[in-house]
C-alpha cells in the first residue's frame, strides 16, 4: 500500500499540472490550426495540418512587435517604480501606528471601489495638459499609479509577516535603522518584492482599457489593444492570427517568471525567532 | 449607456479648469491639412482597400492629407466617448448607425447635409440614409450594410427531393417546409446562431410588420404586437413543433452555428451576409453551397439594418475638407471594392449595381446583394435606450422565449415591462 503512494502522488500531480496548463495547450493548438478546422466541429488537440501562416499574419499585421515593445516597455518601468515607491511606504504602512496609518490604510482601500470609467475621462484630460497623452511616459505613470495601491496592500502584508523581534535584536547589536533594513528587513522581504513585482508586470502587461483610451496613434499601442484589433465588427474574429498573437504575448510574462520564480522561496524565516 | 454619459460630464466639468481648447486635425495656413482618419476596418482586405483609397486620395489632394488611425471595433465606444468629452477625437469617424445616436444627441457629429449632393443622396438606399439622419441632419455617410440571408447545403436540399428557390424572394413559409423536409434522422433543417436573438428579431421585424419603436431619443415608444413577436413565435414552432432547428444553435452565436452546417448536420442556416466569405474560406473542400433567395413575410421582404458609417467631428478645425474626404470615400469605385473586401453590401444603388457586374456568378452574391436593395429604416437606431434595453431586458426574455422557460405572452410582457423600467430610471 505505501508502495503505490508515491506514484499515486505523481499522478494527481500530473493531473494537475494538466489540468492547468490544458488552456495554454489549447491555444498554441488553435494558433497553427487553419481557420476551416477552428470552425469545424472536429476537436483535435493536434492539428490536422499545421498552419504557420497565422504566426506570420499576426507578426506581420498591425506592427505586433513593435506593440509587444511597447508593452515591455511600459510593463518594465511600471514594475520598477512601482517597486520603488511601495517597498519603503509599505515598511511604513506595516510598522507604524495610529491615525496615520489608519488614513494610508482607508486610502488605499478607497482608491480601489471607483470604477475605471469614473476617473478616466479626468485623467486623460489631467496628461493632456500634461502633454503626456498617447505617449507610452503617461501610461507608464497611470499603470503605477494604478497598481500602486495593490501593491501597498500586497507588500505591507510581507512586511507584517517579519517579526519585530528580529529588528529589534538588529538595534541591541548595534546595528542602525538603515543597517537593520538592508541586511535583515530587505533579505526576508525579497520574496514579497517579487512576487509584487510579477504581479505588477502582468497586471500592466494585460491592461487594456487604459491603454485604449490613452493611447491615440497606433505606433503608440500596447498588445492588447494591437491583439484587440483581431476581434472584428460583426462578430468576426480571425481566430488563428489572434491565438498566434496571444501565444506570442505569453511568452514575455514567461519569461520573466522564470527568471524570478528562484526568487520566490518562502521559508526563510523559519527558525529565526527561538521561543 | 446614459449613465456612462452622465458620468463622463460630471468628470469633464470638474476637470474643466484643467483644460486647454483643442481642435481636430492639423495644418496652417501655409502648410497641408492633415486630416485624422479613425478606421475600424478588421479585415486584412479591407484594410488594404482603406489604405488604397487614402493613398489615391493624397495622391490626388496634396493639399489635404488623410492619416489613418487604425482603432478595433471591441470597446470603441469607451474610445469615442473619451475623445469626443476630451476634445481629441480623429476629424473623421468610423462606427456604425446604431453606434453614433448619443454622439448626434450630443452634437458631437457635423451636419453633412450641405455635403450630400441631390444625385449621391438619390443614390443611397432610403431607408439606409434614414438610419443616418438625426433631427433632420444626415451626419454620416453609409459605407457598408449587411442583410439576414439563408445559406443552403445543395447537396442535402436535392438528397430531399427540395427544389432550391429561385425567385426574387422567399417566404418565412417556404423555409419552413424546406426546414420540415430537410430534416431525417441526425441532419436538421435549420441552424440558426441565435445566443443574442435581439439584433436579428428587430431587423427581420419590417418583414412582418413589426416596427418596436416609434419617436427618437427619450420620447421612443415601444410596441409589441403581433408583428414584432411573429418571428419569435415562428422560430420556436419551427424548433418545439416541427423538430426542424437544431436545438445547440439556438444558444450558439451566429458564427458557431457555421460548424454543424459545414459538417452537414443542417441544411441551412440564418447568418448575416458577410458570412459568404467565411464560408467561402472555411468550408470543407466540395462543400456545395448557395444562398437563398431574400426572405419576405407577410409585409414583405424589409429588413432594419444598422449601416457601417462615416462622420465628421464637429470640432474639427477642418469639417469641409473631411466631408469631401467622406464624400470621396463613398463614390460608386471605393464603396464596390470595399464592400467586396469585406463582404458587405454597398449602401448605394450604383455600388450595388458594379459589385453585382463584377461579381456576376460567384456563389452567393447575386441573392446577397439582392438583399440589399430590401433594406429599410431601422426605427430602433433612434431610440436612445435601444442599447440598454437590448442588453438587460430583451436578450435574457428572448432566450427564456427560446427555452420555453416563458410562453408569448410572457415575451411581451417583459419586454413591454423592461422598457418602461430603462425609461423611468
Amino acid at each position: 500500500m505505501r508502495l503505490l503512494v508515491r506514484p499515486a502522488q505523481y499522478v494527481a500531480l500530473a493531473l494537475y499540472i494538466l489540468f492547468l496548463g490544458f488552456p495554454l495547450l489549447w491555444l498554441m493548438s488553435a494558433s497553427v490550426k487553419s481557420s476551416g478546422e477552428l470552425n469545424s466541429l472536429t476537436v483535435n488537440l493536434l492539428p490536422q495540418e499545421w498552419h504557420w501562416e497565422n504566426y506570420t499574419e499576426a507578426l506581420t499585421r498591425q506592427g505586433l512587435l513593435h506593440s509587444a515593445w511597447n508593452s515591455l516597455l511600459v510593463a518594465l518601468a511600471s514594475t520598477v517604480l512601482s517597486i520603488i515607491i511601495s517597498v519603503p511606504a509599505s515598511y511604513v504602512l506595516a510598522r507604524l501606528k495610529g491615525k496615520v496609518r489608519a488614513a494610508g490604510v482607508g486610502w488605499i482601500l478607497v482608491s480601489q471601489v471607483f470604477p475605471v470609467v469614473l476617473i478616466i475621462l479626468p485623467l486623460f484630460l489631467i496628461l493632456r495638459t500634461l502633454g503626456l497623452a498617447d505617449n507610452l511616459v503617461g501610461l507608464t505613470l497611470v499603470h503605477t499609479t494604478y497598481m500602486l495601491p495593490f501593491a501597498l496592500w500586497m507588500l505591507q502584508g510581507y512586511v507584517a509577516a517579519i517579526p519585530t523581534e528580529l529588528e529589534e535584536a538588529g538595534a541591541m547589536d548595534g546595528a542602525s535603522r538603515f543597517t537593520v533594513l538592508r541586511t535583515i528587513v530587505f533579505p526576508l522581504l525579497a520574496p514579497g518584492v517579487v512576487a509584487t513585482a510579477m504581479f505588477s508586470f502582468v497586471s500592466s502587461w494585460n491592461e487594456f482599457f487604459f491603454a485604449l483610451v490613452l493611447l491615440q496613434s497606433p505606433e503608440n499601442y500596447t498588445l492588447p489593444i494591437t491583439l484587440n484589433t483581431f476581434v472584428g465588427g460583426e462578430g468576426r474574429t480571425a481566430l488563428g492570427p489572434l491565438a498566434a498573437g496571444a501565444v506570442l504575448a505569453a511568452i514575455p510574462s514567461i519569461v520573466f517568471f522564470s527568471i524570478l520564480r528562484k526568487k520566490l522561496t518562502g521559508g526563510l524565516m523559519a527558525g529565526a525567532v527561538k521561543g | 449607456m446614459k449613465t456612462r454619459r452622465l458620468l463622463a460630464a460630471a468628470s469633464l466639468m470638474a476637470t474643466a479648469l484643467l483644460v486647454a481648447a483643442c481642435g481636430g486635425g492639423s495644418g496652417d495656413a501655409s502648410g497641408p491639412v492633415t486630416l485624422t482618419f479613425q478606421s475600424l476596418s478588421d479585415q486584412p482586405a479591407a484594410i488594404a482597400q482603406t489604405q488604397k483609397i487614402v493613398g489615391a486620395w493624397n495622391t490626388a489632394h496634396p493639399e489635404v492629407q488623410v492619416k489613418i488611425v487604425q482603432a478595433g471595433w471591441d470597446s470603441v465606444y469607451d474610445k469615442l466617448i473619451t475623445q469626443f468629452n476630451a476634445g481629441t477625437a480623429p476629424d473623421i469617424v468610423h462606427y456604425e448607425a446604431a453606434g453614433i445616436e448619443p454622439f448626434a444627441e450630443d452634437d458631437y457629429l457635423a451636419d453633412l447635409t450641405p455635403y450630400l449632393s441631390q444625385a449621391k443622396r438619390a443614390d443611397f438606399q432610403k431607408g439606409v440614409l434614414d438610419s443616418v439622419t438625426f433631427g433632420g441632419k444626415v451626419v454620416a455617410f453609409p459605407t457598408e450594410v449587411q442583410s439576414y440571408v439563408v445559406f443552403a447545403n445543395k447537396k442535402l436540399l436535392q438528397q430531399a427531393g427540395v427544389a432550391v428557390p429561385t425567385g426574387k424572394t422567399m417566404t418565412w413559409d417556404q423555409l419552413r417546409q424546406i426546414s420540415k423536409a430537410t430534416t431525417k434522422g441526425s441532419t436538421y433543417g435549420l441552424g440558426w446562431g441565435l445566443s443574442s436573438p435581439t439584433a436579428a428579431f428587430v431587423a427581420l421585424a419590417p418583414g412582418f410588420g413589426g416596427k418596436y419603436f416609434q419617436g427618437t431619443g427619450d420620447q421612443a415608444n415601444l410596441t409589441v404586437g403581433e408583428g414584432e413577436t411573429a418571428l419569435p413565435k415562428l422560430v420556436d414552432e419551427m424548433a418545439y413543433q416541427d423538430h426542424s432547428i437544431l436545438p445547440v444553435t439556438l444558444t450558439q452565436s451566429g458564427s458557431k452555428a457555421l460548424a454543424p452546417f459545414y459538417a452537414g448536420q443542417t441544411a441551412m442556416t440564418v447568418q448575416g451576409s458577410y458570412q459568404a466569405a467565411n464560408i467561402a474560406k472555411d468550408a470543407p473542400k466540395g462543400f456545395d453551397w448557395v444562398v437563398l433567395p431574400p426572405l419576405a413575410g407577410p409585409a414583405g421582404p424589409a429588413q432594419a439594418a444598422s449601416p457601417q458609417t462615416l462622420s465628421v467631428n464637429k470640432d474639427s478645425a477642418h469639417v469641409k475638407e473631411a466631408a469631401e474626404f467622406i464624400d470621396y470615400f463613398t463614390n460608386t469605385d471605393n464603396l464596390a471594392a470595399m464592400n467586396e473586401a469585406d463582404a458587405l453590401i454597398p449602401p448605394t444603388n450604383s455600388a450595388r449595381q458594379a459589385l453585382a457586374t463584377k461579381l456576376a456568378g460567384k456563389t452567393g452574391w447575386d441573392q446577397i446583394l439582392s438583399s440589399g436593395q430590401y433594406i429599410t429604416s431601422a426605427p430602433y437606431l433612434f431610440a436612445s435606450k435601444y442599447p440598454q434595453w437590448k442588453d438587460t431586458i430583451a436578450t435574457p426574455a428572448y432566450q427564456q422565449f427560446l427555452a420555453q422557460k416563458i410562453d408569448a405572452n410572457g415575451l411581451t410582457t417583459q419586454l413591454q415591462n423592461g422598457w418602461k423600467s430603462v425609461t423611468t430610471n
